[in-house]
């Protein structure tokens, strides 16, 4: 090396050097900046990827009948999951899990982003219910798309398939506009009772969800476990419903149409109340197939619905009672008023015809009940205003929802001249022939089942009217035995006596020597079990429907109607029995009325149906119908 | 074999073997329960196959390395060449030849196969007789190797070729106009890269350099993964096989680009202090051969390898911590991978050389 270029070369080396370690405390600037200033930041981070909170679902309660036989059960089902903090992210992803899923691409994908959006909660459901088959799958799958799991939860079983399938309802996965409307309430993923008790008991039922906190890796794979907060289950409680008679009222309607209700008359609890055509709530627990949308949504018989507290009926000739009552208590007529039909009669120029064309002669209020002879009832009603029923009709509590512990109940509808200026702006009026219509049941007049055996009950106990109730009580987890809950308030309205007496005369002749006596079978129960009532016979089938009153007169279909309580002397029980287009309420209504008061008095004793089991011994396998 | 021995230099080789050290221990963590668990023992067979290499340069006359500079640059530059014909493609880049299951990637020997030419070029002409067009040929002798790896793609080994060019300030001095050059250069370089030869994945890495927080679940998440390691690894660190991050593999590419947010994350901010330091030192005993050296050329040589073994330094331990670029850069001792833990020592061999004569006269 020249000599002279050494010093000059060592001074720029020198400035290398300096360089150097400058470099070298840049970085550690750096990385002090990162591990000693924030750290406490980046350690959060780190815990929040890796230690993760799982929840536990809690089994929710059992429902049991008042006798504890069970109605509602849980199983252990395993679902094929991904937890939230593992949603793949990448449309390719997506695509080729729900390939080999086999479900929709563009449905899955939907329905992660949907999941995204919302609050924390549950891992996101992919299939439900494996079956053996569906859990090979799974296990195939997983082994492609790590992030998924599969997560065991518990079932409901609903042990009597259509038995009670209205009363019960069923349960599934919150929705996303319920969890808007109550963001502090649900969680995402969360199962909530949907219809029936289920919807409605949700928070008797629902049980406390644990939580497990484990180490997860970048996968989402559990790496260890640092303790949990098991999950409280919900508490199993007893219906006040009767399985053996549900079952007997089951069995009556077989492939008839319409709803009945029995009412124990000591606490206004249900002891039977079905809804027919039925349906089976374990078939809701999955994911609905286009098959059993056709089967049950888009069915023109309406399987949803329930008809016990949602169908709306003209009454009929059940109606007289009430409209009796308003003539005694507003005193147009007395007991021993008589009244003549020749088997129609004029008001307003124009003939209202009675059942009997031939006429029935003169007749007091309890023949006029017993042979449920119109022209009687037009003449009491053209005595009366049509806001007097109405006012009678609110007395007895026939006006509002009588507030059974389940949704959607719809609203009697008894009409008055306000009811008309609201329902009907076109042609608001009132005119005084509607109310002879309204005399016997029929024009705007409409009640639920439930709604026709509350004021048959109100009748049975002389003036209570009862809040029909479906929750009995909890079990005891101490003893397993039933911890009655008190029963929903009574309102009393005292009936005088005296014309309570006629009424009850009236209804008992019904059977005895009235309308349903002509029914050899009726007349042989009521022997064995004294049961008292009224047929109907109504004309109008339609569920809620406005443009209904104006279009009354043309779609005439016959419903059979029959309600009344058991036994006479001193009454127990309370029903009302609908039929949709089976013809006269004696012989397609009174029947079932007969088959329940038997099984409740006599077989229920001697005999009884052993508690339900259902169909599905195996509560994975599809239903039979399904299969096919 | 004690006499050989002697040759290497006590001070750096302590460096050496301390740095080893903590890459080995590093890599075992960071294979741990992984399919990698055996990786810190592959390294450590590269390891001592690189510490024979270095004992063997250690005495040989660097003078007789540096006259073989020239074919072996156009040995390189051949290398350079096929393998972009024959090479193995992995992950969208043809970086790799590959023979008897090994993978060799030539860019990691030709980085120093260049140093070593430009040194011997620039050094073995009279000082004070090197003009523009000396140095302009030196820029281009840099220039073209690193024009081939950019073809492979390989942005991060093209760079690191630029140290090379340290030579020329140590030879000329830092003038103002070169400074001005040079940013001019990396102006105009840097627009006309961004417009015509950057690849949209090199664009993508600059763009999330940029801002970290578009890209999360990709190139975003390996920085944003590591800055999470670096920074719970805290003053004293997590422990050794305790990081969350490593052992759960939230950490991405941890044996390589990544190992050394697993060693800042287990052994924390004092582990940190120590590596740097250890890297402080080997930079200033390379600093010290260069002034030791002997010859100008075995100087410019030194230098060279003290910028080369800077920029690996700078860019892997900077980009880690989200200060950088995601640049694919290796770390020495730290990363794992055969050709560059052979080119390392390699050039450390040579340098030992340099000292050791320096010592002997």
């Amino acid at each position: 090396m020249d000599p002279r270029q050494r010093p000059l070369l060592h001074r720029r080396l020198g400035v290398f050097k300096g360089l150097a370690w400058s470099l070298v405390a840049l970085l550690v600037l750096i990385y002090a900046w990162l591990q000693i200033v924030r750290h406490g930041e980046f350690k959060q981070l780190a815990m929040q990827q890796a230690v993760k909170i799982r929840p536990i679902a809690a089994p929710r309660g059992l429902v049991l009948d008042r006798n504890g036989y069970r109605l509602v059960d849980n199983r252990r089902a395993l679902h094929l999951v991904i937890q939230r903090e593992d949603l793949p992210a990448r449309a390719e992803v997506v695509q080729s899990l729900a390939q080999a899923l086999e479900l929709d691409p563009a449905g899955l994908m939907r329905k992660i982003q949907s999941y995204r959006l919302a609050g924390k909660g549950r891992p996101l459901v992919l299939k439900e219910n494996l079956d053996d088959a569906g859990i090979a799958q799974a296990e195939r799958v997983r082994a492609r798309f790590p992030f998924l799991s599969v997560d065991v939860a518990p079932r409901r079983v609903y042990l009597g398939d259509e038995l009670a399938g209205h009363v019960l309802g069923y349960v599934g996965e919150v929705d996303e506009p319920m969890m808007k409307a109550n963001p502090d309430v649900f969680r995402l993923g969360e199962t909530i009772g949907k219809e029936g008790f289920e919807a409605s008991g949700n928070d008797k039922l629902k049980g406390v969800d644990g939580q497990r906190r484990i180490l997860v890796d970048q996968l989402g794979t559990e790496v260890a476990h640092f303790g949990q907060t098991d999950a409280i289950a919900g508490r199993s409680l007893y219906l006040t419903l009767d399985a053996g008679l549900q079952k007997v009222m089951q069995d009556a309607y077989g492939e008839e149409a319409g709803a009945a209700v029995v009412l124990d008359l000591r606490d206004g609890g249900i002891l039977a109340m079905y809804s027919s055509p039925s349906y089976d709530p374990n078939l809701f627990l999955n994911r609905l197939s286009q098959e059993m949308v056709d089967r049950y949504l888009n069915n023109p018989a309406r399987p949803m619905i329930n008809r016990a507290i949602q169908g709306i009926y003209a009454p009929g000739s059940t109606f007289k009672l009430l409209v009796a009552l308003a003539g005694l208590e507003k005193g147009v007529i007395t007991p021993q008023t008589v009244i003549y039909c020749a088997g129609k009669k004029n008001f307003y120029g124009r003939d209202f015809r009675c059942d009997k064309p031939t006429g029935h002669g003169g007749l007091n209020l309890v023949q006029a009940i017993a042979q449920s002879c119109d022209v009687y009832f037009y003449e009491v009603a053209s005595r009366l205003d049509v806001d007097d029923i109405y006012a009678t009709a609110e007395k007895y509590g026939l006006t509002e929802r009588t507030g059974i512990d389940l949704p959607r109940e719809k609203r009697t509808r008894i009409p008055s001249r306000a009811w008309k200026r609201k329902a009907v702006p076109k042609d608001p009026k009132w005119y005084a022939g509607e109310t002879i219509s309204v005399g016997i049941g029929q024009g705007a007049v409409g009640v639920t089942p439930i709604g026709l055996a509350r004021f048959y009950a109100t009748l049975a106990t002389r003036g209570k009217v009862l809040t029909p109730h479906l929750f009995y009580g909890f079990r005891s987890d101490q003893t397993n035995q039933l911890e009655p809950a008190p029963p929903p308030g009574t309102k009393e309205t005292p009936l005088d006596p005296k014309l309570w007496a006629v009424l009850d005369e009236g209804l008992y002749e019904v059977v005895q020597s009235g309308t349903a006596a002509a029914n050899p079978f009726i007349r042989e129960m009521a022997r064995e079990a004294p049961f008292v009532g009224k047929t109907g016979t109504a004309q109008v089938a339609t569920f809620v429907d406005k443009s209904h009153y104006a279009r009354q007169a043309k779609h005439l279909k016959d419903h059979a109607l029959f309600a009344g309580y058991a036994p006479h002397d001193k009454p127990q029980i309370a029903f009302a029995v609908v039929v949709e287009n089976a013809g006269f309420g004696s012989t397609a209504a009174a029947p079932i009325a007969a088959k329940l008061v038997k099984y409740w008095f006599v077989d229920r004793v001697k005999n009884p149906i052993p508690p339900p089991r259902g169909r599905m011994v195996d509560p994975f396998a599809p239903p039979a119908e399904a299969a096919e | 074999m004690k006499d050989r021995v002697r040759a290497l230099d006590s001070r750096l080789l302590w460096v050496i073997l301390a740095l080893m050290a903590l890459g080995t221990l590093t890599l075992y963590s960071a294979g741990r329960n992984t399919p990698q668990a055996t990786i810190w023992l592959k390294q450590t067979v590269w390891n001592l196959m690189g510490l024979a290499l270095m004992l063997l340069l250690a005495n040989t006359n660097p003078r007789r390395v540096l006259r073989y500079s020239f074919p072996a640059y156009l040995l390189g530059l051949a290398a350079l060449m096929a393998v972009l014909v024959v090479g193995k493609k992995i992950g969208g880049a043809t970086r790799w030849f590959v023979v008897a299951g090994q993978t060799f990637q030539p860019s990691e020997l030709m980085k120093w196969v260049t140093l070593l030419y430009v040194s011997q070029r620039l050094g073995t002409r009279p000082a004070g007789n090197v003009g523009r067009w000396e140095v302009l040929g030196a820029v281009g002798l840099v220039a073209f190797p690193m024009l081939l790896v950019q073809r492979q793609p390989d942005l991060g080994m093209a760079l690191s070729f630029l140290p090379i060019l340290l030579i020329i300030p140590l030879m000329k001095g830092l003038r103002a106009r070169w400074v001005v050059a040079l940013l001019l250069l990396v102006t105009v370089g840097g627009f006309g890269a961004w417009k015509f030869a950057l690849k949209p994945y090199q664009k993508q890495r600059v763009m999330i350099f940029l801002d970290p927080s578009s890209d999360l679940q990709g190139k975003g998440y390996q920085v944003n993964q590591s800055r999470i390691a670096i920074g719970a690894g805290g003053l004293i660190g997590k422990g050794f096989t305790s990081g969350s991050q490593t052992q759960l593999n939230f950490l991405p590419v941890k044996t390589t680009d990544f190992a050394f947010s697993v060693w800042a994350e287990e052994r924390g901010f004092l582990g940190v202090l120590l590596a740097l330091g250890l890297f402080g030192l080997l930079l200033s005993r390379i600093l010290d051969a260069a002034k030791a050296a002997h010859t100008t050329a075995e100087a410019y040589f030194c230098a060279g390898a003290a910028g080369i073994f800077a920029l690996h330094l700078l860019v892997n331990v900077g980009m880690v911590a989200g200060a950088l670029p995601n640049k694919g850069m290796v770390l020495p001792f730290f990363s794992a991978g055969g050709s560059s833990t052979l080119s390392f020592f390699l050039a450390l061999g040579l340098i030992m050389g340099i000292l050791y004569r320096s010592k002997v006269k």
